[in-house]
């Protein structure tokens, strides 16, 4: 045993992992904290950048909640896709930066998990411009979507919508969340600060519960800083 | 490079804040094991950079595994930065030292920050923090200060966190140290060279890079326990060695304009072309005064290379250049020729 270390010093140390004290944090800690130090949740979507490798192979994960929360609710998303399955993969070789696109239904949700190069609401317009029936027909089983249909009319509304069902993507960084944070609320300063680092926790669990669904880090890619086009012509595809 | 007062300043800092002296060892990283092993080049590795050990001919390696902390006690089962001390044995007698760490990033930009680092950081009385405090820490969402290792009495720790919470720039490369762990082998961690080199391709072609070593077996640590394991590590990679080579990937990561090139405090996106550059196999472990020779008078500098690389413009980097060789002068470590004239 360490020294000194006391029998509540024990009891202690383990407290986080007990059912009560998890019971504490849920229910009691984190919502008197996120009512205390209120959390704007963070934007969806890839973090603004100029750079070449940055604006390649990014990243959408959108997450829409169904209108109809029930399995037959689940079997029309997946007909509306399968469906329309010629119908997106034409629109998607049209669109031409896209390396890989799926659909997944999640729980209540049908959600579109894409890789894609260049700008994201040039991707969304382009992808709506070919394929944009093919999303009446999805966006019409989820709520809210009847705003944005015909998507192809609707095209600026459209992108936003879509832009705030996007998750957000949290940084590959601890620290980088922070600074994601701290611009959110205006805040550059580099040094000197008064921060306190300890509080990262809470700071992840309040952003958690603004933002209930998020994706983690910037994810893994076997060849970074390609696009789609110089794939395809390195491997002799063409289009 | 700084001038030859700083250099001798910035070692003797660390002297100063070390827990007892170390002789004539190095003041960090003072516990270490000389390992020998070769390195291959990848086929693609030859088209990004010229420097001799990276055509494709097989090269000599002597490399030095280390614990991060300084002092003559070993503590393998704490949590610590681990150190992978690369030497790149060239034909004319020469040679290229990669020197990195498991910490991905720094966490002073320059010699400044290092000596207001090393004023706020000092070692302090460090004990167990009272549990109706932690309750306190707890209740707030925070993290609890750790608890001591057994028989550990002083820390930078608060220090460390002090400096962080005023400075921005260094709160990644505190905050991983932090939660960096032990390593189950010396063989199973990341290790990444933190600074940026500029590369020169055949075609003459410049590129800022940074290196770092994937370990083939993959990344683990140990299960932090209350009173972890002294001495582990070096048995651990004998008996490895003895069954089996362990081996490295050298992967680099080329930067983007726009990206930081002089700062090691700041990392650069995911999104970089990463190339393979070669694979690094560790064949034995020297015994008897060969590891006297192989983990301790070696000496490493991080601006020590072969033609084909230069350091970049990073004043750490700079700074490391004089402050190794003042370190190695007062520990009586081996000079390493620096060109084949050894001008």
């Amino acid at each position: 045993m360490p020294d000194n270390e006391g029998l509540m010093d024990r009891f202690v140390d383990r407290l986080p992992e007990t059912a009560f004290f998890k019971f504490v944090a849920a229910r009691i800690l984190t919502p008197l904290w996120a009512w205390w130090t209120p959390v704007k949740p963070l934007p969806g979507g890839p973090h603004p950048s100029f750079q070449h490798g940055d604006n390649v192979q990014c990243m959408m994960n959108l997450i829409m909640p169904l209108k109809d929360k029930s399995p037959v609710g689940r079997a029309h998303a997946a007909m509306a896709i399968s469906q329309h399955k010629d119908a997106i993969f034409a629109g998607l070789n049209n669109v031409g930066t896209v390396h890989f696109a799926r659909f997944v239904i999640v729980g209540d949700n049908i959600c579109m998990f894409s890789v894609y190069d260049g700008d994201f609401t040039n991707y969304i317009r382009d992808f709506i411009a070919t394929i944009g029936e093919v999303f009446d027909a999805v966006v019409g089983l989820v709520e809210g979507g009847e705003k944005v249909i015909p998507c192809d009319k609707n095209v600026e509304a459209f992108i936003q919508w879509v832009h705030e069902r996007d998750l957000y993507q949290v940084p590959d960084t601890p620290t980088d969340f922070l600074r994601d944070q701290e611009r959110l609320n205006g805040d550059k300063a580099v040094a000197p600060v008064n921060d306190d680092l300890t509080l990262l926790p809470r700071k992840m669990v309040l952003q958690l519960r603004a933002n209930a669904n998020v994706s983690l880090g910037s994810g893994y890619r076997a060849y970074p800083g390609y696009s789609v086009a110089q794939v395809r012509k390195q491997l002799g595809l063409g289009w | 490079m700084v001038d030859p007062p700083t250099a001798k300043r910035l070692v003797q800092v660390i002297h100063d804040n070390l827990p007892a002296p170390v002789g004539e060892r190095r003041p960090v990283h003072t516990i270490g094991i000389g390992v020998n092993g070769r390195f291959v080049a990848s086929e693609v590795a030859r088209s990004y950079c010229i420097a001799e050990h990276f055509d494709g001919e097989p090269v000599d390696v002597s490399i030095r595994f280390s614990n991060g902390l300084g002092g003559l006690e070993q503590h393998d089962g704490w949590s610590d930065v681990r150190g992978m001390a690369v030497r790149f044995h060239l034909k004319n007698g020469t040679g290229s030292d990669l020197i990195a760490t498991t910490l991905g990033e720094f966490f002073v930009r320059n010699v400044d920050d290092f000596f207001k680092f090393s004023d706020t950081a000092k070692r302090e009385p460090f004990r167990r923090r009272h549990w109706l405090l932690k309750i306190l820490d707890f209740l707030q969402l925070k993290i609890p200060q750790r608890n001591p290792y057994p028989g550990e009495t002083q820390a930078i720790d608060a220090g460390a966190l002090r400096y962080a919470n005023q400075h921005r720039f260094s709160q990644l490369g505190i905050f991983q140290v932090g939660l960096i762990g032990a390593p189950a082998s010396y063989a199973r961690a990341s290790y990444h060279a933190v600074h940026t080199f500029w590369v020169t391709a055949p075609d003459g072609v410049r590129r800022p890079v940074r290196f770092y070593w994937q370990p083939v077996a993959g990344v683990r640590n140990i299960k932090p326990t209350p009173e972890p394991c002294e001495k582990y590590l070096f048995d651990e990679l004998k008996k490895r060695l003895k069954r089996w080579p362990a081996r490295f990937m050298l992967m680099m990561t080329i930067g983007e304009e726009g990206d930081t090139l002089d700062d090691c405090t700041k990392p650069w996106p995911g999104t970089r072309l990463r190339i393979a550059m070669g694979t690094l196999t560790l064949t034995e472990i020297p015994e008897g005064e060969d590891q006297a020779t192989a983990g301790e008078r070696i000496s490493f500098n991080p601006c020590r290379l072969a033609p084909g690389i230069e350091p970049s413009n990073d004043p750490i980097l700079k700074a490391r250049l004089g402050a190794y060789e003042v370190s190695r002068e007062m520990r009586g470590g081996c000079p390493f020729k620096w060109r084949a004239d050894n001008a």
